[in-house]
């Protein structure tokens, strides 16, 4: 009997375990929320426009820049949406190619970024990465707004990291509020 | 009273038995088709990692109990979204460079493979010589994908 009752008890475990999960990449993966709309219509006015992407990404940095990981996940969210709201009929087959190399690794991290609060190594991890694909964006499609690409030597055992602001001071998301000011200006993007 | 309800929906749900993650079909997209391989690497692979990661699973067999089914599925599922051997020639060369990276953090960091999963599976928790002849391995895979993304370009 008292082998049923574990077994019983353990099985509600698993289905409760199951049916929550399921239900979280749902939610994640629903591409037709309003704000979802609301993106596409305002990058509609400049073609391809990355306005909304690098917004979220802005956001996500400045939340790396305080260790907020729960900020952090949210902004990963944003982008994912906004990934969703991207239009993509005004690039050239070529361009096009280049962007879908570039988004299918990017909307990864940012996924990641959104289901790892309490994680924020994990999160800075795909950060680094997502940060190199949206330098790659901007190269590819430009932005409407001043970015700098900053250079942080320490991170990921003195490999160094990039990652692009919106503001010309220094404020490391990688290191945070251990070491707000390390890192250096190595290029404008317009 | 509530017992014998639950033992019933037990039993019921032994009925309901889920597909399997097995495929025989050759893998052209497998991982080894894309970057060397040597055998010692792949059976270390096979026996830690291709479980959830690949489209073969070895079904041990109380996975034919359910619930447990179902729990092995939704691991499996995860585990071959976020990486599938067998599927790695698909991805973009910019993704097979961070799946590799991804490979050598979890390993170093000890996230995988999953505690869960080693628990039962007591041959795949990796030794120490095994662990470097993965991180040396991914580190030339690294350095071969990146010479051919840069030949393709100049």
């Amino acid at each position: 009997m008292k082998t049923l009752i574990y077994s019983s008890a353990l099985s509600l475990l698993f289905l409760a375990a199951c049916s929550g999960s399921s239900n979280k990449t749902q939610s994640n993966a629903d591409p037709n929320s309003a704000s979802t709309k609301a993106m596409a219509s305002e990058s509609s006015e400049k073609g391809a426009s990355t306005a909304a992407i690098l917004n979220s990404y802005i956001k996500l940095k400045n939340a790396f820049t305080t260790d907020n990981d729960k900020e952090a996940a949210s902004a990963g969210k944003e982008m994912v949406t906004a990934f969703a709201g991207f239009d993509k009929k005004s690039l050239t087959a070529e361009q096009d190619k280049a962007y879908t190399d570039i988004y299918e690794d990017a909307k990864e991290h940012a996924e990641h970024i959104g289901d790892n609060v309490g994680n924020i190594t994990h999160q800075r991890e795909h950060f680094d990465m997502l940060s190199k694909d949206m330098y790659d964006l901007v190269k590819l499609l430009g932005t409407n707004q001043s970015l700098y690409v900053d250079h942080c030597p320490m991170y990921n055992n003195n490999k160094g990291a990039i990652w692009l602001s919106e503001v010309k001071d220094i404020k490391n998301p990688y290191l945070g509020a251990a070491m707000p000011t390390c890192g250096t200006v190595k290029e404008e993007l317009n | 009273m509530i017992f014998p309800g639950l033992f019933a929906i037990l039993v019921i749900i032994q009925f309901i038995q889920p597909d399997h993650n097995k495929s025989g079909q050759v893998m052209p997209n497998d991982i080894s088709e894309t970057v060397l391989m040597p055998n010692e690497v792949k059976g270390i692979l096979k026996k830690a990692c291709y479980d959830c990661h690949s489209n073969n699973t070895d079904y041990p067999w109380y996975t034919y109990v359910q619930p447990v089914h179902w729990f092995m599925n939704y691991h499996i599922k995860s585990g071959k979204d976020e990486l599938n051997f067998n599927e790695f020639g698909t991805y973009t060369p910019r993704r097979q460079q961070n799946k590799l990276r991804s490979i050598e953090s979890s390993l170093k960091e000890g996230t995988m493979p999953l505690y869960s999963y080693t628990l039962i599976h007591r041959n795949a928790i990796l030794s120490k010589a095994e662990k470097s002849l993965i991180l040396e391995w991914v580190q030339s895979s690294k350095d071969s994908l990146n010479k051919n993304t840069q030949s393709r370009v100049h």
